[in-house]
Parts: structure tokens; C-alpha cells; sequence
């Protein structure tokens, strides 16, 4: 207590906490709060057509033994992989390409923004028309250069779904990608790459050896919000395929959301924090394993 | 200091005009076609001007399952809106179950409302809990056997096929003959795909061999007479070659439809909504057409899904009263005569099916009104839709060539077992 | 030299790449929005171009697309207005004041902002069932500024940091309250921190779908997002022409404050991105 008392102003911490109030308050109400609210229910047997009571792991147990829940997993981590290893390379291979004075750098920016800017459900709608069967662009323009010998059923067959799905997220998020790498290379002293030339290096090593060491707290942190925010997809597969075909494309979101409008609360929820645990894991994996510790201090 | 508070007031009053009171409405929730939606508007307006209540009809998206969405956060939301809306008849028991329907009978005997002339084997079966009714049907439907008559009077059959076997070999023929110049012809038509119109298939040809779903209340897939039906729904795509390859992958009421419509198969199976379709200007297949009873195994009987939409109040509307006047309206001889002329439906009343005019409009409603008396429903059950999961997969799965019917068969018993104990009370 | 020539030529295709990437798909649906008949790739299908479809979806009242075009801009305006209120509140203490937890909490935010929406929805709809705010602006305002507000207070804190701390020793002295520094001082030397804020936090309530489908019921509290989900003509074929139109119209607000303020908005994304 003395140590405290020798830090803080005690004037100063209830200056701060009064002006941190709003959002703090804000917080514990709209998130906390039914987050813990969430985790209760899931202990619970909370259906719309039958009396509550308690449960305890009951939900859990079942998720077990559910097969279509394993599917959903398969299908969200295989989703995440895809996609963020996806935007990855294509951002990466962008912001490199890019990396200097861009001419028409305005009107550049504007159409980086616009992708990231369209509402997803917006935008899976779009895609849906690209993909149709019948109307769509993709099956015209492949028809016409031979890629394909009929019309690709896109959103009728299970890879088909899977890689709409991906094109559309790739579409979405490549950009921003982009622009974040490219802020991170921008950080990199030229210095550096011209000793390198001196050196006799090349552009391969180049880029191994001075570029991605350098650009990775930034690579990291990019990684780390991508990551978490595919394994909470939700918007683009309900509006895109709504879970579809035959739930081959239902991530853990959708699967949770399926169970709510069933009327079964308690698994849910159950399912709502298996997404929950999974997002953290993969957090702590990504602060421990990568040094983002480091980064942040 | 001033500004904080001029800010903070400022938000309050956005806030505060957003959840403004919401005047009390007669809200009315209505899905389907365009010209569905459209007659719905015509209808309710005359309501508006014969009883004077103003009625907010709000269009749902046409797909079932956002409709059935909409509705259950509503509902389960307790929102005073909407008061009136229409039902899938799968979802009944999921809605009385979970309280969210107003009972109805309590207002019959008030407003010398009589449930009579509403088919009582249906009304009892699906509209009832616990003593009250819940719901009421605005439409019925069956699914039907669509045929080509012209095409069968030419490779001389003398009628529509009365058993699978006679089916089979009708469609045989035809198909062979057909093919020399319609290669992208096919014998038989019916709802394959991945999605509830699979469950009602797959009802349609257990039951005509004496199988089905649900057995003494309970649901019991794994008998062998279910066996022998599914083996033939395989041996329809597989073995005969009647029905095409993208059955089990494309084939649901619209694709089996437009394929019949444009002439490319000798039978159908889909529901009444077909008819006037296919019957339309433009149509290749206009005047060409008839409509039986879906054929049965030697030992079964002849059977129909039922399918159809019913009507009910919410327990949440903050007007009861007048809700059950717009009810009673829809539900009316009138309303209902109307509903059939211009809609082509096939309404819940009985009465209905002996009026002239609707005779001369619709000549297979005697049969019918027979008919709906024998249909046999989907599993009435809170839980249905996971029910439904189940049987989906595992029976497009087994068409598909994953597994064959007895293990399909015991594979969907156990799943159904489980839920069936995950939900007991 | 030639390695000039050679990076001149793959920048160029570089960017070539990256506008027909980000826009090419976005124009074919203005393109589609324009025509009659959807499959005008087709050779034997004119395209005529028309605006029937923009006039016929924003005249039908059934359609209600003006209503969430309504419910949208409001719900994000104010949400936006709030989130960066807060955020400058609290950016100014963790940046000014020494307190315990002053690290934490940003940290926390954070982590907060990272939950997946699905495990907060389902009891946040009960909660709202509670309050009487299902089908309310209140009860989508409330959730956005709580879920965006980690985003405006980073932007904030980035801004914040940069002003010296010796304006306040000053204003102290002259014996201002912290509020007054914080309104007259820091916030308008921080204004265009706070615009990216404001923009950011709008284009993030405008564009969610989750809570806004499960909290609203119709047009009254619906939003853009909700209502082209849900957006479908006729039974079984979407009419593509009114549906793109819709699109295009839904994307209208967003696009013209991508436009206008691009150079605000990347800078506040990077800045919540990389000082994060």
C-alpha cells in the first residue's frame, strides 16, 4: 500500500476513472456482460419449447459426439488457413510490387478502400451474382476461354461453395492487407537494402534476410487480426451460401446461429464459446509463439 | 463542460426518436410469390375498407427458412409485431410448444366462428396442442403425380400408372422413344436434393409401402418396408434410369417444374402449385397434362405429403380482437373461394370443394378433397427441423451412392434416438 | 538500368492488378444495376441500358429501402459520434493522468473488440428483450459504440501521444479543469484523429450484419445490410437488375466518405494497426 501510495495521486486516479467511465461502463454492459451471460446459458438446458434447468456440461458433452459441429470446425479452420495464408502472400506480393511512389496515388487509395468499404453482406450478394450458375460472370468468361467444358456449379457443390467463399473474403480483406504492409516496408530504412545491394546480395535474399524480419511485429499483428476475425466469419457464409450445400460450408458462427433460431439457446451458446475459445487460443498462440510480446512493449 | 452536455443531449433525443412509440398497428406478415403477395394486398385492402382497421402488411423474404427466422426472433422477442402472420406447416409445433401462439378457440364461439367446415383430420393432426387450436390452414397442399397424357395415349397406355412397378415401365418406354429426339428426356421427375421437399419425397414412398416415419407416436425408420422404398428411390436413378443423375444434387420444385414445363419428362412428382403453371399460356406442355394420385407399392396404399400454410395470432399482439377479425376474414367462405380463383390454392375448408365455380376452375378438387383426408404429415415435433437435418443427408447421402438404405436407415434411428432424448421434457 | 526498366513495368502492372482486383467486380454490378436483361454478355442479349431499376426499387414502399437507407445513417452517425466522444475521454486520461491500470485497459479493449460477435449476440438479445429495445435505434447504438469504440480509442491514443504534454502543465497552471483542456486544447489539435475516428466507426456500424439482423424486426430499426440480405423478387429467381441497384445505392454513403476522406481513413486504419 505504501508503494501505491507513493505511484498514484489519488486525485489523478479518480480524474481518470471518471473520464474512463463511459467506456468502461459501455464495455462491462454490451460485452461482458453477455459474454458471461453466454457461458451461463450453455451450462443450462435453455430451449424455446421445453422448461430451463440446469445441465451443466451436458451441451459440451454433446458437441462431442456431434458430427455436423466437427464439420463446422473442419470447415472454419480450413476456411481460416485458406484465406488469411491467401491474403498473406497476395498482400505481400502487392505491397512489395508497390513499394515506391505510386502515380494517381489518390484515386489508387479510393479503389483500395472500396472493397474494404462495401458492407460484406453488400458484397456477398455481389459475388453471388458473379458466381451464378446461370447469369454469372466467372462461368461466362471461363465457358468462353475454355476453362471449363459447362457451367461450374459454384455455389451447388461443396468445393465449389468453399472456394466462392474464399475469392469473396480474399476480395474483401486483400486490400486492407495491402496497405498495412505497405506502411510496415515504408518503416524499413533504404539504408539498409542499398547495403545489402553492396553486399552482392539478391532480391530473394534480400527480402528473407532484411525485409520480413524487419516487417514482422507489423506481419505479426496484421496475422493476428485476420486470423481472428475469419474464424468468426459469419456475415459472408449466411448472405453468400447460408451454410450451404448441405451444410458443407457452415462455420462454427453459423452453426451456433442455426441453433438459436432452432429455439435450443443452451447449445448455442455452448457452440458460441467453443468460437470464443478457439479465437483465444489462437490469440495466445500468436502472442507467445511470435513474439508479438516483444512487438507490443 | 457545456458542449459535453450539449453532445450528450443531442445523442439522447436521436436515441429517444428512434424508440419513439410504436402506434399500435394491425401488422400482418405475408411471404411468398409476387403474385401471391400481390393478391394478398387486394385482399387485406378490401378488409381494410369493410371493417375499418388499418392492417401494415409487411412482405417477408420468399425463402421459407428467413421467414421462419423472422418470426422466431419476433416471437420470441415478445414483440407486440407482428400480430397476424402465416406458417410453415413444420414449424406448428415449434411455435405452440414455445408459447408464442395466441389459442383461437376461445374466440370461435364469441364471434360465431365454426371450425366445421375445416378438414378435421388435418385440423386435429396439426393445428391442435394440449386441447386448443393454435393455427388454422389457409392452404393445404399434396404432392400429385403429374403425367403427360398425350404421351402415353401415343405409346398406348391406357391411364396413368397405378403402382411403381406400372410407373417403371411407362416410364421405360417413353423415355426410349422420347430420347431418339429429346436426348435431355426423362421419365420420372421428382425432389432429390439436399432440403426439406427431400423429407416429403422421401414420406411420400415409405408410407405407400405401408412404412413412413413416425410409428405409434414415435419415430421408427428402421423397418424393412422403408428399406425396399428407399432401395427404389436409388433404383430410380441408378438402376432403371428413369430419373437423372442431378436428381439427388439439383432437383427441387422449381427445376422439376420448368423440366416437365418444357416437355423433357412423362411424370411428375411436385405439388398443386404446378398445375396452374404448366396449364398457362406459352407453356409447351398446355392442355397435354392430367393430375392423379401418386402411385403405391402392391402392398401399400396410395399416399400424398401434406404440405400447406396456416395462419395464427401471436400470444404478444397488443390487439387480439381485431387480429382475430383479420383472421376470421382470411379463413372465410369468401375469402378463401377467392384465394382458390385467383391463387390457385387449395384451401383447409371443404366447403369449398363443392362450390361450381370453383369445380369449373379446378376440376381435380373433388378428387383432392378426398385426398387430404389421407395425407400424411412430417413428424410433428418441436425439434422437427433437426429432425429434418437428419433424414436430409443421410437420404440424399444414400441416393448419392454413400450408403446403402438399411445402413442409412439405422444410421438416421440412432441420430433421431438422440435428439429425441436431448429434447424430452 | 534495366533493373529500372523491369521495376517500372512490374509496378505498373502492379497497380494495374490492384485497381482491376478492387474495382473490376464492383463495376460489373453497376453495370448490371444499368441493364435490362442481366445475361447481356450473351451475344444474342442487347444490353439496354435503363434506369427503371433504381427508380423501381426506390418507389416501391413495400420495399422499405429507404427506411434502412434512414435506420442506417442514424444508428452510425450516432454511434460514431458517441464512440469517438468516449474514446477522446479516455485517450485523454490514459495518456495524460497516471493511474493504476492504465496499460491494462487499452489492452483489455482490445481483447474485448476481439470477441467473436456470435458469443456476445445470443444474451445480448435476451438483455435487449429486457430494456424493451428490440427493434430500437438504442439497441443497436448501444452495441456499435461498445464494439467499435477499441478502434476509435487506439486512433485517439496515437493522436493523443503526439501533443506534448507541456500545453497541459500550462493550462493547469492557468488553472483550466482537465475537461476544459481536453475540449479547448487537445481535441482541436487532435481534430483529425478524431474525424478518422468518427469515419471508421461509422463505416463500421453501417456495414454490420449480426446484431442488426437479430436485434431489429422491420423497417422501423432495420438496416441496409439486413434488408439486402433479405432482398429477393420473385420465387426462386432474384430479379439481378433490382438487386444490384440496391446494392449499389447501399453503398452510396460509404463509398462517397471513402472518397472524400480516403487519405483520413487509411491513416487512422494503419495507425489502429500498427501502433496495435
Amino acid at each position: 500500500m505504501k508503494v501505491f501510495k507513493d505511484r498514484y495521486l489519488p486525485n489523478e486516479i479518480r480524474d481518470a476513472y471518471l473520464f474512463l467511465l463511459p467506456m468502461l461502463l459501455f464495455a462491462v454492459v454490451f460485452i461482458l456482460l453477455p459474454v458471461l451471460g453466454t457461458l451461463v446459458t450453455s451450462l443450462f438446458r435453455e430451449v424455446t419449447f421445453l422448461p430451463s434447468r440446469f445441465s451443466g456440461l451436458d451441451n459440451y458433452l454433446r458437441l462431442m459426439t456431434d458430427r455436423h459441429f466437427w464439420q463446422s470446425v473442419r470447415f472454419t479452420l480450413l476456411f481460416v488457413g485458406v484465406s488469411v495464408a491467401t491474403e498473406l502472400v497476395i498482400g505481400m506480393v502487392l505491397a512489395l510490387i508497390l513499394n515506391e511512389s505510386i502515380p494517381g496515388r489518390g484515386f489508387v487509395r479510393v479503389a483500395v478502400l472500396v472493397p474494404w468499404a462495401i458492407p460484406i453482406a453488400v458484397s456477398a450478394r455481389m459475388w453471388e451474382m458473379i458466381f451464378n450458375f446461370d447469369y454469372g460472370v466467372v462461368n461466362f468468361v471461363a465457358l468462353r476461354l475454355g476453362l471449363a467444358d459447362g457451367p461450374i456449379n459454384w455455389l451447388g457443390s461443396a468445393t465449389g461453395a468453399f472456394g466462392a467463399i474464399v475469392i469473396s473474403d480474399v476480395w474483401k480483406t486483400t486490400p486492407f492487407m495491402t496497405i498495412i504492409l505497405l506502411a510496415g516496408l515504408a518503416a524499413i530504412p533504404q539504408d539498409l537494402y542499398k547495403q545489402a545491394m553492396v553486399d552482392g546480395t539478391t532480391f530473394i535474399q534480400r527480402f528473407f534476410y532484411v525485409t520480413l524480419p524487419l516487417l514482422r511485429p507489423v506481419l505479426v499483428v496484421a496475422l493476428l487480426f485476420r486470423t481472428i476475425d475469419a474464424v468468426r466469419i459469419f456475415d459472408l457464409i449466411y448472405v453468400l451460401t447460408g451454410g450451404g450445400p448441405g451444410g458443407g460450408t457452415t462455420s462454427l458462427s453459423l452453426y451456433a446461429f442455426k441453433y438459436y433460431i432452432s429455439g435450443d439457446f443452451g447449445y448455442g451458446s455452448a457452440i458460441s464459446l467453443v468460437v470464443f475459445l478457439v479465437a483465444g487460443l489462437l490469440a495466445v498462440f500468436y502472442v507467445r509463439f511470435t513474439g508479438l510480446r516483444e512487438a507490443v512493449k | 463542460m457545456k458542449s459535453t452536455i450539449l453532445y450528450i443531449l443531442v445523442m439522447l433525443a436521436i436515441l429517444l426518436t428512434g424508440c419513439a412509440d410504436h402506434e399500435k398497428k394491425l401488422t400482418f406478415w405475408i411471404g411468398g410469390a409476387p403474385q401471391e403477395v400481390d393478391y394478398w394486398e387486394t385482399l387485406v385492402g378490401e378488409f381494410e375498407r369493410t371493417f375499418g382497421i388499418t392492417v401494415d402488411l409487411i412482405r417477408q423474404p420468399s425463402s421459407t427458412d428467413q421467414r421462419k427466422q423472422g418470426l422466431v426472433i419476433s416471437l420470441e422477442a415478445e414483440q407486440p409485431d407482428p400480430d397476424v402472420f402465416l406458417m410453415d406447416i413444420v414449424w406448428l409445433q415449434q411455435f405452440f410448444q414455445s408459447g408464442w401462439l395466441q389459442p383461437l378457440d376461445p374466440f370461435f364461439e364469441a364471434t360465431g366462428f365454426s371450425i366445421a367446415p375445416f378438414f378435421k383430420d388435418v385440423v386435429d393432426a396439426v393445428d391442435r396442442f394440449e386441447e386448443h387450436y393454435y393455427a388454422l390452414p389457409v392452404f393445404l397442399d399434396i404432392g400429385v403425380l403429374y403425367y403427360r397424357k398425350d404421351l402415353l395415349k401415343q405409346y398406348g397406355f391406357s391411364g396413368p400408372p397405378r403402382t411403381w412397378r406400372e410407373l417403371v415401365r411407362q416410364a421405360h418406354d417413353v423415355q426410349a422413344g422420347e430420347r431418339n429426339h429429346n436426348p435431355g428426356f426423362n421419365g420420372f421427375l421428382w425432389q432429390g436434393a439436399q432440403y426439406e421437399g427431400l423429407v416429403c419425397t422421401f414420406l411420400e414412398f415409405t408410407a405407400s409401402n405401408g412404412g413412413g416415419i413416425i410409428q405409434d407416436g414415435h419415430v421408427r425408420l428402421n423397418r424393412s418396408v422403408n428399406d425396399v422404398a428407399l432401395e427404389f428411390m436409388r433404383a430410380l436413378i441408378r438402376k432403371y434410369d428413369i430419373s437423372p443423375l442431378n436428381t439427388y444434387t439439383d432437383m427441387r420444385e422449381e427445376e422439376v417444374r420448368r423440366a416437365f414445363q418444357r416437355g423433357d419428362a412423362l411424370f411428375e412428382r411436385n405439388w398443386l402449385y404446378a398445375w396452374n403453371l404448366h396449364q398457362k399460356d406459352g407453356s409447351a406442355v398446355e392442355g397435354k397434362i392430367g393430375m392423379t394420385a401418386l402411385p403405391q407399392f402392391e402392398e401399400g396404399q396410395s399416399v400424398a405429403a401434406l404440405g400447406g400454410w396456416h395462419i395464427g395470432m401471436s400470444r404478444y399482439s397488443d390487439m387480439p380482437a381485431k387480429a382475430w377479425e383479420l383472421v376470421r376474414f382470411i379463413l372465410s367462405h369468401a375469402s378463401q373461394k377467392k384465394l382458390v380463383l385467383n391463387l390457385g390454392w387449395y384451401p383447409g375448408r371443404s366447403d369449398i370443394y363443392t362450390d361450381p365455380e370453383v369445380l369449373k376452375k379446378m376440376p381435380y378438387a373433388g378428387l383432392l378433397q378426398k385426398t387430404f383426408s389421407r395425407a400424411v404429415t412430417r413428424p410433428n415435433l418441436p425439434y422437427y427441423d433437426q429432425v429434418s437435418d437428419v433424414i436430409q443427408r443421410t437420404v440424399n447421402g444414400c441416393l448419392a451412392g454413400k450408403q446403402p438404405p438399411a445402413a442409412a436407415l439405422g444410421r438416421m434411428q440412432s441420430e433421431i434416438d438422440h435428439i429425441e432424448d436431448i429434447y424430452a421434457r | 538500368m534495366r533493373e529500372e526498366r523491369v521495376k517500372k513495368i512490374l509496378k505498373a502492372t502492379g497497380v494495374v492488378f490492384l485497381l482491376l482486383f478492387c474495382l473490376l467486380p464492383f463495376v460489373w454490378v453497376v453495370l448490371v444495376s444499368l441493364a435490362k436483361e442481366p445475361d447481356f454478355l450473351l451475344p444474342q442479349v442487347a444490353f439496354d441500358v435503363t434506369f427503371d431499376n433504381y427508380s423501381d426499387v426506390l418507389i416501391s414502399g413495400s420495399l422499405h429501402l429507404l427506411d434502412y437507407l434512414r435506420n442506417s445513417l442514424v444508428v452510425s452517425a450516432v454511434a460514431a459520434l458517441a464512440a469517438t466522444l468516449f474514446a477522446s475521454l479516455a485517450a485523454y486520461a490514459i495518456t495524460r493522468l497516471t493511474f493504476p491500470g492504465r496499460l491494462l485497459i487499452p489492452l483489455l479493449l482490445l481483447a474485448f473488440s476481439m470477441f467473436p460477435q456470435i458469443s456476445i449476440v445470443g444474451y445480448l438479445f435476451k438483455m435487449m428483450i429486457g430494456l424493451g429495445w428490440i427493434n430500437t435505434y438504442a439497441g443497436l447504438i448501444f452495441p456499435y459504440i461498445t464494439l467499435a469504440m477499441p478502434l476509435a480509442l487506439w486512433i485517439m491514443l496515437s493522436y493523443f501521444s503526439e501533443i506534448s504534454t507541456e500545453l497541459d502543465r500550462a493550462a493547469l497552471v492557468d488553472g483550466a479543469t482537465r475537461i476544459q483542456i481536453l475540449h479547448k486544447i487537445i481535441l482541436p489539435l487532435a481534430a483529425p484523429g478524431a474525424l478518422s475516428a468518427t469515419l471508421l466507426v461509422f463505416i463500421y456500424s453501417f456495414n454490420e450484419f449480426l446484431f442488426a439482423m437479430m436485434l431489429t424486426t422491420d423497417y422501423r430499426a432495420r438496416t441496409i445490410p439486413v434488408g439486402i440480405a433479405f432482398f429477393e423478387g420473385l420465387h426462386g429467381q432474384i430479379p439481378w437488375g433490382h438487386l444490384m441497384a440496391v446494392a449499389v445505392i447501399s453503398v452510396v454513403p460509404v463509398i462517397l466518405l471513402a472518397a472524400v476522406f480516403q487519405r483520413k481513413i487509411i491513416r487512422g486504419l494503419l495507425q489502429g494497426a500498427i501502433k496495435g
